[in-house]
């Protein structure tokens, strides 16, 4: 099932400065997007490329953005990737669901989730893989990409089939 | 009906200096050429995104007026923006849409803005006010009355396609990014 830490992980985020999380929802990032539901603090965009759109506005504001968003979305927003966040050095954070994680996972996720390390290598977005273990170190690695002004991503993968 | 140049030229005398997000392709380009600013915000890629970023700073900047010069051909990629707009309903946003129903910067193919009023919808998404305007004393009227009422707004400008493409923005895009920012600070 999802972990836990990722009520924690949206918890630090927050306390750290991250003002705005903005994106589509993923149940790979159910936990997440519900924590922050809670708190009132998710904007949920009609596309994920909306949602950088937003974020970057934001950024530019000095306001600091997460945009979440499932691997089948993260696939739609290469073009905004790379003709506005990484053309304007917006720093954003992307949390993305990894689906076709897992061999078994639903057929329309299986090709995406099989390219996508190389995927975000050849984008050069920084990125990690973030755990129950990990997940405080990966946001502070997160936090300080930011402060150089880059872009990065935190990888959760879906390591359950509903 | 006035071509894109001249309607932005209206425009850019009537608000003075405000803060501009403008769409990627000939909109940026004529901006540029009509009126270089530190608060104009050129998206030069990202096509269909200008009315979103435009949202988050309008967000977080309420006590500005934000002005969005979109196109039709931009509009129609994300138009989903006119939901989450309409949701959100900022009072400080001034959506412009130059509609000539082409894609002029691709080399004026047609776009489906003919067959529908993109106001209209706009209307339906929850925008406060909207208008289609076409000739100057249309255009400098609703100007004026926008000053007065809450947004969003929208501004249907239909124009005419052609005119001397616009020279491209000289600034390199980090630059733009960093007087934009340091201007809005100011703000």
């Amino acid at each position: 099932m999802t972990k836990n830490f990722q009520s924690d992980l949206f918890n630090f985020l927050l306390k750290n400065g991250v003002e705005n999380f903005i994106g589509v929802p993923d149940s790979t990032l159910k936990k997440f997007i519900d924590e922050g539901l809670k708190k009132k603090k998710i904007l949920i965009s009609t596309r994920e490329e909306e949602a950088i759109g937003i974020a970057v506005g934001m950024s530019l504001s000095k306001s600091k953005s997460l945009v979440f968003m499932q691997n089948a979305g993260f696939a739609n927003s290469l073009s905004t990737i790379t003709s506005l966040v990484q053309l304007y050095g917006i720093p954003l954070i992307f949390l993305i669901g990894w689906r076709g994680y897992l061999p078994n996972d639903a057929p329309e996720h299986e090709k995406i989730g099989k390219i996508q390390p190389e995927l975000i290598k050849n984008l050069g977005l920084i990125s990690k893989i973030v755990t129950e273990k990990n997940w405080k170190d990966s946001c502070l690695w997160a936090l300080k990409q930011n402060s150089k002004n880059l872009a990065c991503g935190l990888i959760i993968r879906r390591e359950f089939v509903d | 009906m006035l071509i894109r140049k001249k309607a932005m030229k209206i425009i850019v005398n009537e608000i003075g200096n405000e803060i501009i997000i403008s769409a990627n392709g000939f909109i940026s380009r004529d901006l540029f050429n009509v009126c270089d600013k530190e608060n104009n915000f050129y998206m030069i890629g990202s096509m269909g995104l200008a009315s979103s970023i435009s949202l988050g700073i309008a967000i977080k900047k309420p006590k500005n007026q934000i002005f969005v010069f979109d196109g039709d051909g931009n509009i129609l990629m994300n138009f989903g923006s006119l939901v989450t707009i309409g949701s959100i309903k900022p009072k400080n946003l001034v959506h412009i849409v130059f509609d000539n129903s082409r894609h002029a910067s691709t080399g004026g193919q047609p776009t489906n803005s003919k067959f529908i009023k993109i106001e209209k919808i706009a209307q339906k998404c929850n925008y406060s006010h909207v208008f289609r305007v076409q000739n100057e004393q249309e255009i400098i009227k609703v100007l004026k009355k926008i000053k007065a009422i809450s947004g969003p707004i929208m501004i249907l400008i239909k124009i005419n396609h052609g005119g001397k493409i616009g020279n491209r923005i000289e600034i390199p895009p980090i630059e733009i990014k960093q007087r934009f920012m340091t201007n809005l600070e100011k703000t």
